[in-house]
């Protein structure tokens, strides 16, 4: 049988007042106070940082926004005039002078000749199919200018899901 | 010691909150105060602005895709009265630049309302202006020189007609208001223009929002074909001066679906210069003779007399009359236009020889309920229903009018007495040359809005005469043009028509010496594939139709021909019969 081993009362009553006093010591507290504080500012620091920077960039991409409208406007206006100047320059009485200048004469119906090509169609009118849809849609705002921060979040994680 | 370090904290930290709270409670007060109400609805203003977008005016094309009307930028120049700095340099060198006086330039800076900030000194200036314009600035910023300061330019888009004159009685024109007059422009104004949108505008770029897209108007395609139109419209202009006429009318049209390939008037005018307007018309009607202007349109409209008359099996082609050069209707006697008797005549010859005394006859053996009737159904007396602006109705009297008489039977028959447009009587005569139907005419092709082209279907206007009596008729009109009007053929092709001589009546009766000449013709007779009227008003050289309309009729048709690829007859039957 090996003795029973008492522990001292008195050295056990010293450590816990220590341990007591440690703990109560007012540098250990204010440290602690401290601690919170400066978390806290780390914390709000980052908020704002990323509000500044989320800021920022929606500000540049709103300056972006307004600059391509204005160049869009330009080269709509730019497109027109040039349509309007080719009109101009290919109009029927120009096209009829350059020819009679180039030595071209108007063709008489008997210098015509007609040839038969099976399956011809005679053309239909144009087709003026370069008139594009340049109708607004919802969806023509990238998503980036529009979703919210828990939907580019939730965006972003959603590809990872299907990936597993 | 510590106790007065804790008295003096105490008092910095309550004066601090003290200063705290006072910096608070004055920021509350300002933030509320009614000053601030004033400089946020100023801040208001500047944040940003309602903006009205005009769209494009939608473009106009011939049917192979050329552009007869279109946009151009101009500018409005103008002057931020704020932060001008020398008036009269300024008014100088626009006055240099916009061709107006120094005075004129600085009455307008100088002499505007004080609570103006902005001022247009001109507006619809040319790019090229502009340019020269800017480059000046330029040179001045660059120099420090700030006697531009506050000129600013505005672009916005003007009405611009590449081909000036051709078919500018068919387009009309835009004024500077935007809104179109006659024509096309008049009639498709409303989808041509399209619809403005106002849109507020923030300066705030963290409130940039996507301007929606404002369509342009709708582009329209036309049934003319602007070769065609352009070659017509020679031709018109020469046949005036050849025969020495006063105004003239030539309309191309396809029979088979009521296409205008061509529409030529005169006189015509730049559509870019279009206050000419005013010089050039007296009245509206003027604009567009073709749809416009009625007329007696004389021996032409024997064609419809005749088609009545056959489809109600009133006469055959070989049916007979004697003619003895005049015939008395409802008490007044009716002569031919030699006032010489004929003799015994088939149908076809008293068409031939446009026998008035005959066709009088015939109405007369028809009896007048049906002769209206069928002139009802022929659409005279109502508009054509064409997509152009100012069409006028023309005047068909019928019995119980309180200024019909029973003569009017008789002189009806043969074109007196009736006016007509160029138009409806081609739309009349088209169902003689479409097999009993008759078509609408058009001119709008087609549509071209958000990316989609819509074509505009063919309509009918209804048959009047059965087909068997559309192809005797035609069959009647293509041998009496070979037999008798030999400057209205053309080679290689067989035609159908008829040429009209009418005296024009004034007020005391009809004028001797002056007449109104129309040809109305189709071919090639088979298989009809235009139709041409031409009028050509009171002719010096010659007052005959014959002499006059007919050989005119006979160069459209080539150039027609020529211009829409249709080959010969003989060459399109062996096409045909392989």
């Amino acid at each position: 049988m090996s003795p029973t081993i008492r522990p001292n009362k008195k050295v056990v009553m010293q450590a816990t007042q220590i341990i007591h006093a440690y703990k109560q010591a007012p540098w250990r507290v204010q440290r602690q106070y401290v601690g919170a504080f400066l978390l806290a500012v780390i914390v709000l620091a980052l908020v704002a940082a990323l509000y500044l920077d989320l800021s920022a960039r929606t500000a540049l991409t709103g300056r972006e926004i307004q600059e391509l409208q204005v160049e869009i406007t330009i080269l709509q206006r730019s497109n027109a005039d040039l349509v309007t100047e080719l009109a101009s320059l290919t109009a029927s009485a120009v096209m009829q002078q350059r020819a009679l200048e180039l030595g071209y004469r108007p063709v008489k119906p008997g210098e015509l000749d007609y040839v038969f090509v099976p399956g011809y169609v005679t053309p239909e009118p144009a087709i003026l199919l370069a008139a594009v849809d340049e109708t607004f849609h919802p969806n023509a705002l990238p998503e980036e200018y529009s979703q919210s921060l828990l939907e580019w979040l939730d965006e972003r994680v959603e590809p990872r899901r299907g990936m597993q | 010691m510590r106790q007065q370090y804790a008295i003096r904290s105490m008092v910095i930290v309550i004066g601090l909150v003290i200063i705290g709270v006072g910096v608070i409670v004055q920021m509350v007060r300002i933030q509320n105060s009614e000053q601030a109400k004033i400089f946020l609805s100023q801040g208001d203003q500047y944040a940003g602005e309602f903006r009205m977008f005009h769209p494009e005016r939608g473009e106009i094309y011939d049917r192979n895709g050329h552009l007869l009307a279109g946009n151009r930028t101009v500018y409005e120049v103008g002057v931020s009265l704020t932060e001008m700095k020398d008036a009269d340099a300024m008014s100088y060198i626009l006055g240099t630049y916009l061709n107006m006086t120094f005075e004129e330039v600085r009455d307008k800076l100088v002499n505007s309302p004080g609570d103006w900030t902005y001022i247009v000194v001109k507006d619809y200036v040319d790019a090229e202006t502009v340019a020269a314009l800017q480059q000046v600035l330029k040179q001045l910023d660059d120099a420090d020189d700030d006697r531009l300061n506050g000129l600013g330019f505005k672009p916005h888009f003007q009405r611009s007609y590449p081909e000036m004159t051709l078919a500018s009685n068919v387009l009309g024109f835009v004024t500077r208001d935007g809104h179109g007059y006659f024509g096309i422009e008049e009639k498709y104004n409303d989808l041509l223009a399209g619809i403005p949108v106002q849109v507020w505008v923030p300066r705030d770029p963290n409130k940039a929002v996507d301007i929606p897209k404002v369509p342009n108007g709708t582009t329209l395609v036309l049934t003319l074909n602007r070769d065609l139109q352009a070659k017509v419209e020679n031709i018109l202009d020469q046949s005036l001066l050849e025969y020495g006429a006063k105004n003239g009318t030539i309309i191309v049209m396809d029979p088979k679906t009521g296409d205008i390939l061509a529409m030529a008037s005169t006189p015509r005018m730049n559509l870019n210069n279009y206050t000419d307007y005013f010089q050039i018309y007296d009245n509206g009607s003027q604009y567009n003779r073709s749809i416009g202007m009625a007329y007696e349109a004389g021996s032409v409209v024997k064609v419809l007399t005749m088609a009545a008359a056959l489809d109600t099996g009133t006469v055959t082609p070989e049916t007979t009359y004697i003619d003895t050069g005049s015939i008395d209707v409802g008490g007044i006697t009716i002569q031919n236009w030699d006032r010489k008797p004929w003799g015994q005549r088939n149908m076809t010859e008293c068409l031939q020889h446009s026998l008035n005394v005959c066709l009088a006859w015939v109405a007369t053996e028809m009896g007048s309920q049906n002769f209206y009737s069928y002139m009802e159904h022929f659409g005279l007396g109502h508009p054509t229903g064409i997509d152009l602006s100012g069409e006028a109705m023309g005047r068909l009297k019928i019995p119980g009018d309180s200024d019909w008489y029973p003569v009017d039977l008789g002189t009806n028959a043969f074109g007196q007495g009736v006016t007509v447009t160029p138009l409806q009587m081609l739309m009349a005569v088209s169902a003689i040359a479409n097999d009993g139907q008759m078509v609408t005419p058009h001119v709008l092709y087609a549509m071209l809005r958000d990316g989609h082209q819509y074509n505009v279907p063919s309509q009918y206007a209804g048959s009047p005469i059965s087909e068997q009596t559309a192809r005797t008729l035609s069959e009647m009109l293509a041998v009496s043009l070979e037999s008798e009007s030999t400057n209205a053929l053309l080679a290689g092709y067989r035609v159908a028509g008829k040429t009209g001589t009418a005296q024009i009546p004034t007020e005391y009766g009809y004028d001797p010496n002056h007449t109104n000449v129309s040809f109305i013709g189709w071919g090639p007779v088979d298989d009809p594939q235009f139709m041409i009227y031409i009028w050509l008003q009171e002719p010096t050289t010659s007052i005959w139709s014959s002499q006059t309309a007919a050989p005119v009729f006979s160069t459209v048709a080539e150039q027609t021909v020529i211009t829409l690829n249709i080959p010969p007859d003989l060459v399109r039957n062996q096409y045909g019969s392989r």
